[in-house]
């Protein structure tokens, strides 16, 4: 690569400020630690300065220092915002962050990016909805369960997503957002036994609470401990597991209702 | 069963895990080429895991680790080639692998525990308990690995995938 030519218009706080926030971003959005760091100190390292990231649950903690100058550093706490998916703001943070390194972005034209993409609009909820509905009926399928569980399931997945975005949408604790929709959805799947449809009573049941799966947290607090950063892993694992018990408890209650001699 | 049969179940089994893939990458509002290549991805997966249980008779949480293992180094080929990041879409294509009715049965084989006083039906349960828990990890462990070996083994080419040039 030709000699670049390292920006140094801005101050330091406002590349500390904007390079906190993305990280907060990528944390919140669902991106690995890994990714993460590589991101930000790319990003820094256009700007001359290099960065030394810590990233907990909660919180990120960032110290940017100048390659010229090491007396000008800065070391700035970034609370996260709670998890919420969303891979396009991934994906496009990392390539704004190779963009920075390969186009010598200027601070400006990065925040209005950063800004774009932040703002940029989810695809509609209802359309999610009906989707995640089809895949819930798909894995009952995959399971070998019969038409009426496949129904079954549908609807049961449909009130069981809808009642967790509208939960979402009020600011619930997820802890009680996921008990709740997977009372709900497995309640509902579980009227196959007690109306005997089909011959999979037991299939719709099990598969009715698979949408609530927090796979995406699972598969990172893995490649965290793998990667070295064990202490953000297993943080991740144990948010992970608290839901996966949570999920457990809503079928449980279901299933004490519908009573267990049944099953 | 003869082999037109097998390959019907085959294509049957990956267009149901390409439904469940969509559904589940959605969730996680990834772009629209992502959520087809999930979609893809987790047809070939899940379709590779079924072939191997019931041709080669292998043992589940093998054949889940081969299906994984082979979907996270396609997923790094496909990373490269529409520029986002593998695990975009390698996530949602392995959520169709979840082992959803083990983990039921295990919560299932726990409750019934509980709730006996029967010593011999109990310690059926707790066979039941310890099997399902067993295989449910296992095979979540085997999801897991498998679709981050790739990763380990080419760190560089997984973190550059976004880089346009």
């Amino acid at each position: 690569m030709t000699q670049r030519s390292i920006q140094k218009e801005p101050n330091i706080q406002e590349i500390a400020d904007l390079l906190t926030d993305i990280a907060a971003e990528l944390m919140t959005t669902g991106a690995h630690t890994m990714r993460i760091i590589q991101n930000i100190s790319r990003m820094a390292s256009t700007f001359g300065y290099y960065i030394e990231l810590s990233v907990f649950q909660l919180s990120i903690m960032m110290t940017i220092t100048s390659k010229e100058n090491s007396t000008e550093r800065l070391t700035l706490i970034k609370k996260t915002r709670p998890l919420a998916l969303n891979f396009t703001i991934v994906s496009d943070l990392s390539a704004l962050s190779w963009d920075t390194f390969d186009k010598n972005l200027t601070y400006d034209k990065i925040k209005q990016r950063y800004h774009d993409i932040v703002t940029r609009k989810r695809m509609s909820r209802w359309l999610v909805l009906f989707l995640v509905g089809c895949a819930n009926a798909a894995f009952c399928a995959l399971f070998k369960g019969d038409l009426y569980a496949i129904g079954l399931v549908f609807f049961a997945t449909l009130f069981g997503f809808f009642c967790r975005q509208e939960m979402v949408k009020k600011h619930i604790n997820h802890l009680i957002v996921f008990t709740t929709s997977a009372f709900i959805a497995s309640l509902l799947a579980g009227l196959g036994y007690v109306f005997q449809l089909g011959t999979t009573p037991e299939i719709a049941l099990a598969s009715s609470v698979l949408f609530l799966i927090p796979g995406v947290p699972l598969i990172n607090s893995i490649l965290d401990i793998i990667e070295g950063h064990v202490l953000t892993g297993i943080a991740r694992l144990v948010n992970a597991s608290s839901l996966i018990v949570c999920i457990a408890l809503g079928l449980f209650v279901s299933m004490l209702i519908l009573g267990l001699e049944k099953l | 069963m003869n082999t037109t049969e097998f390959i019907q179940l085959i294509l049957r089994d990956a267009a149901l895990a390409a439904v469940a893939a969509i559904g589940f990458a959605v969730i996680s509002n990834p772009s629209r080429k992502a959520v087809a290549v999930s979609a893809l991805l987790a047809a070939i997966g899940h379709g590779l895991r079924f072939a191997l249980i019931h041709s080669l008779k292998l043992d589940i949480s093998l054949a889940t680790f081969v299906a994984a293992s082979c979907i996270g180094l396609l997923s790094i080929l496909f990373a490269r080639i529409i520029h986002c990041p593998a695990e975009v879409f390698s996530f949602p294509s392995l959520l169709p692998m979840i082992p959803g009715l083990f983990a039921y049965r295990t919560i299932l084989g726990l409750i019934k525990f509980m709730r006996t006083a029967d010593v011999v039906k109990s310690e059926g349960f707790m066979l039941d308990f310890v099997h399902n828990g067993l295989t449910t990890m296992f095979i979540l462990f085997a999801l897991v690995v498998g679709v981050s070996l790739p990763v380990l083994f080419f760190p560089k080419t997984s973190f550059s995938v976004t880089r346009k040039y």
